[in-house]
């Protein structure tokens, strides 16, 4: 009683806190504006690089605006990185509108669209690091958690584009692209050392270097640590019975990493790589292994080396190409009891093992044309030199399946400035399978500015995703799993309005109805004629929603508030899918305390209910984390104090087919300490 | 029609609190301060940029110690400044006056310290660099791709905010020494191959 007492005070009081924190915003804007105009002549260099100037006639020539991107993007730095204490992609993701993501104590899960569907390794979204396919040829996994390639302390910013892309990228671009771009060395500049701790014995340490020098070379080098003990004691009350340990799975939710990173910059050539190795503790006793046995855990490891050369030639003609070898490697142990029942338990080890190599290139050309044309032709070539998937135990090996395939893809896109207000973004790409054959995407956009503030786009496209190994060959004997080769292309057509508006100079609204309708679906189901887990095409699913965002941008002070409503439904039975909510909100703040040297980082986000497998529902959530950053308090130092979900909310993200739970408890309040020194 | 489904009433006046209220209360106080608000030009912010270029570009001793009691800052071609030079004009750059000049041709070009080369110059700018071999001139220009021919400081934008490119190759021929804080804040380019 007390305590929950003590709770809805805290709560009162945060309400309280944020209406403050709104008007003391509002009255520090709104002072005499005479004052607000600096003299621009007394500003340095760094201070005039920081101002947003009144975009006019001499808009940005360089970089696409992001509001003649023919889709709907998010842009979120390094800078917001550092204010929200964001830990991994998925962090990221959480807070951008319309997306929200699920944890089963393994992997991450992207939720986008209302579509976050039970055993997709986020193979519906394509995850680029500086254009490099992180997707990998197993699995088509986007890793977004502590399984991503890269630490996100060097994440420069992440480009977050909504809809199909599959007429520029091919499979994957399913719902999105999620392109990250990594610091330079200028950005870093000299060492940087950084240490965390955080709850559940969580400790990281990165060591970064980075430069560029008079002769043109510019380098990033960059190694992190990552140790986390985990939820020591994780009780799962589907498990709640004296033979499985009354629940409670022991030191099974520990997580590590460690991870490299190298980029080098000459004149035109840019040479990154990036490693990872992460193991994982299992303590969900997915997959009906053994409860709370120590052995459970999965291994994943990453590799890429790109090679880029990127050239502008005179009269508006640009040449991009590269080549890179990347390999995936995955095992875990699973814990089988094999006894009969009443039987003294006779635990046999169950040794799961991929393996994919693969190596890339592509050639991009852009030309400007006739003034009002900017053509982009490219090719793209995949050989899938290994794709291995093996399981077995002490008994008998139950698959070793041996693939390769290769995948080679034209594409053609034109922007077309029709009028001065008014652009066509046009593109098609063919790809071609050796495993499945040939298919072809075209996208449409139409960009329309009938006033200066005022934007409509206009967006078509349809994208595919082409069954993976994983999908098509894997299975363990038959003993939890099997196979389905005749698995189909699945396939989605995507409409979208989108309008966006400046209000005032610090402002930007968005609303946007879409609609995408999906065939074929791949699904991981369970057969009911032998209880086998399979991936099956399930027809006709269509999603259609709204979405309105707010940001806003003043000196020191930025947020963004969206809202976003969603149905999703499988057209045959009108049902709405699984882990889809109907309702998400998200609201972010950073506002200066100190100016320029300490600021408070707040997020709230809110998900509506979803469906569970079981057909039941988890509880509706609203999550708040707040961070303290501060820099230059003390010189060249960084620090910042973190608090994740602060009303320890308790809430929980629906399971998979492989887990008995049905509902898989997340974590309560935690809290992370980070210092960050530059020399 | 959109049917709000928010678990309980309790959820449904958190979500008021937390997203609606603010939400209405940024749009209008933001739309009734709008009329007020000064505005900063892109040019505004880049005479600015320009009058700092010289406190780290150090032009060889016998173009400064020359008689003339002005620092002649030179467009060339369609001026896009106007007004915005309004703020730099008269300001004091080692103790000459920082003077505006215009121009549609190539002459008289030698008294120039600096010269901002518009973008209306694309057709012929090989020509003008062409003939500002050996003066000790620093060429500006926010055109894509100027840098790249030979023209020293180059603007773009980037998310609004303005970005420069320093073409190396330029910088050496033109005899001027950029401080390498200059150096640094920019995106470094070459000539063109």
């Amino acid at each position: 009683m007390m305590k929950d007492k003590i709770k809805k005070i805290g709560r009162v009081s945060y309400l309280l806190l944020l209406t403050l924190l709104l008007t003391v915003m509002l009255a520090e804007a709104s002072e005499p504006t005479d004052d607000l105009k600096p003299v621009l002549t007394n500003l340095s260099i760094e201070e005039l690089m920081e101002i947003e100037v009144a975009t006019v006639y001499g808009a940005s020539k360089y970089e696409q605006k992001v509001t003649e991107a023919p889709s709907s993007v998010t842009i979120i730095t390094s800078d917001d990185i550092k204010k929200y204490g964001y830990r991994t992609l998925a962090d990221i993701l959480r807070s951008v509108r319309g997306f929200y993501t699920t944890y089963d104590r393994n992997y991450h899960y992207i939720g986008v669209r209302g579509f976050s569907r039970p055993g997709d390794y986020n193979t519906r979204v394509l995850l680029l690091v500086n254009g490099v396919r992180i997707n990998d040829n197993i699995y088509d996994q986007a890793s977004i958690g502590t399984d991503f390639p890269l630490d996100v302390d060097l994440i420069d910013h992440v480009e977050i584009i909504r809809g199909s892309g599959s007429s520029l990228y091919g499979s994957n671009a399913f719902f999105g692209v999620i392109n990250v771009i990594t610091k330079s060395g200028r950005d870093i500049e000299g060492m940087e050392v950084s240490g965390e701790a955080g709850s559940f014995n969580t400790y990281k340490g990165r060591f970064s270097y980075g430069n560029q020098f008079q002769n043109g070379l510019e380098m990033v080098l960059s190694g992190s640590y990552y140790d986390s003990k985990g939820d020591d004691r994780l009780f799962f009350k589907d498990f709640d019975d004296p033979t499985t340990n009354n629940g409670i799975a022991e030191d099974l939710d520990y997580d590590r990493y460690k991870s490299l990173f190298g980029k080098f910059s000459f004149h035109d050539f840019t040479l990154q790589s990036a490693y990872i190795d992460r193991k994982k503790g299992v303590p969900t006793a997915s997959f009906e292994t053994v409860f709370n046995d120590s052995r459970f855990f999965t291994v994943d490891e990453h590799f890429y080396i790109d090679l880029k050369y990127e050239h502008n030639f005179a009269h508006d003609l640009s040449v991009m190409a590269r080549l890179n070898y990347n390999y995936y490697d995955y095992h875990g142990d699973y814990p089988y009891d094999y006894a009969d029942t009443g039987a003294p338990p006779y635990i046999v080890l169950n040794k799961d093992y991929s393996r994919g190599e693969w190596l890339g290139g592509e050639l991009q050309i852009s030309k400007k044309l006739f003034e009002k044309h900017k053509f982009i032709i490219g090719g793209e070539y995949r050989d899938n030199f290994k794709q291995e998937q093996k399981n077995s135990d002490e008994i008998q090996v139950y698959l070793n399946d041996k693939r390769d395939s290769n995948i080679w893809a034209l594409y053609i896109q034109d922007e077309y400035k029709i009028l001065n207000n008014l652009i066509l973004n046009a593109g098609v790409r063919y790809d071609n399978y050796e495993t499945f054959g040939s298919t072809t995407n075209p996208r449409l956009a139409f960009i329309y500015n009938p006033f200066e503030k005022t934007t409509f786009k206009l967006l078509y496209g349809t994208a595919f995703r082409a069954p993976n190994a994983y999908e098509l060959y894997y299975n363990d004997g038959d003993i939890s799993s099997k196979s389905n080769s005749d698995l189909k292309s699945e396939t989605i057509k995507t409409y979208e309005l989108v309008y966006e508006q400046v209000i005032g100079n610090n402002l930007r609204g968005t609303a946007s109805a879409f609609y995408y309708k999906i065939d074929d679906l791949i699904t991981l189901t369970t057969d009911p004629s032998d209880n086998l887990l399979v991936f099956e095409n399930i027809d006709n699913v269509e999603t259609k929603g709204v979405e309105f965002e707010l940001e806003g941008k003043w000196e020191g002070l930025k947020g963004r508030i969206s809202y976003t409503f969603q149905e999703t439904k499988d057209k045959k039975t009108g049902e709405i899918l699984t882990n889809s909510p109907r309702h998400l909100a998200r609201l972010n703040l950073i506002a200066p305390i100190i100016k320029e040297k300490l600021f408070v980082g707040m997020e709230e986000q809110y998900t509506s209910k979803k469906k569970t497998l079981a057909g039941d529902f988890t509880d509706d959530y609203f999550i708040t984390n707040l961070t303290l950053f501060s820099q230059n308090l003390l010189k060249n130092l960084e620090a910042s104090a973190t608090v994740y979900n602060l009303f320890d909310k308790k809430y929980g993200d629906p399971g998979s087919e492989e887990h008995l739970q049905d509902i898989i408890e997340q974590d309560g309040r935690s809290f992370r300490f980070k210092l960050t020194y530059k020399f | 029609m959109i049917h709000f489904a928010v678990g309980d009433k309790k959820a449904y006046i958190k979500f008021l609190c937390l997203f609606i209220i603010p939400t209405l209360s940024i749009v209008s106080w933001e739309i009734n301060t709008y009329a007020q608000q000064p505005k900063i030009g892109e040019y505004e912010v880049k005479a600015a940029f320009l009058y700092n270029f010289t406190k780290f570009v150090e032009w060889p001793t016998e173009a400064t110690t020359d008689s003339s009691a002005t620092f002649n800052l030179c467009v060339l071609g369609e001026d896009p400044f106007g007004k915005a030079f309004d703020s730099i004009q008269g300001e004091k750059i080692i103790n000459k006056k920082l003077v505006i000049n215009r121009f549609k041709e190539l002459h008289d070009i030698e008294k120039c310290r600096i010269l901002f080369i518009s973008e209306s110059e694309e057709e012929r700018l090989t020509q003008i660099l062409k003939s500002l071999k050996g003066l000790h001139i620093l060429t500006v220009s926010d055109t894509e791709g100027f840098a790249r021919q030979g023209v020293i400081i180059n603007f773009y934008l980037e998310q609004n905010k303005v970005r420069f490119e320093i073409n190396i190759d330029a910088a050496r021929r033109s005899g001027l020494k950029i401080s390498s804080k200059l150096l640094n804040l920019a995106r470094i380019v070459y000539d063109l191959p």
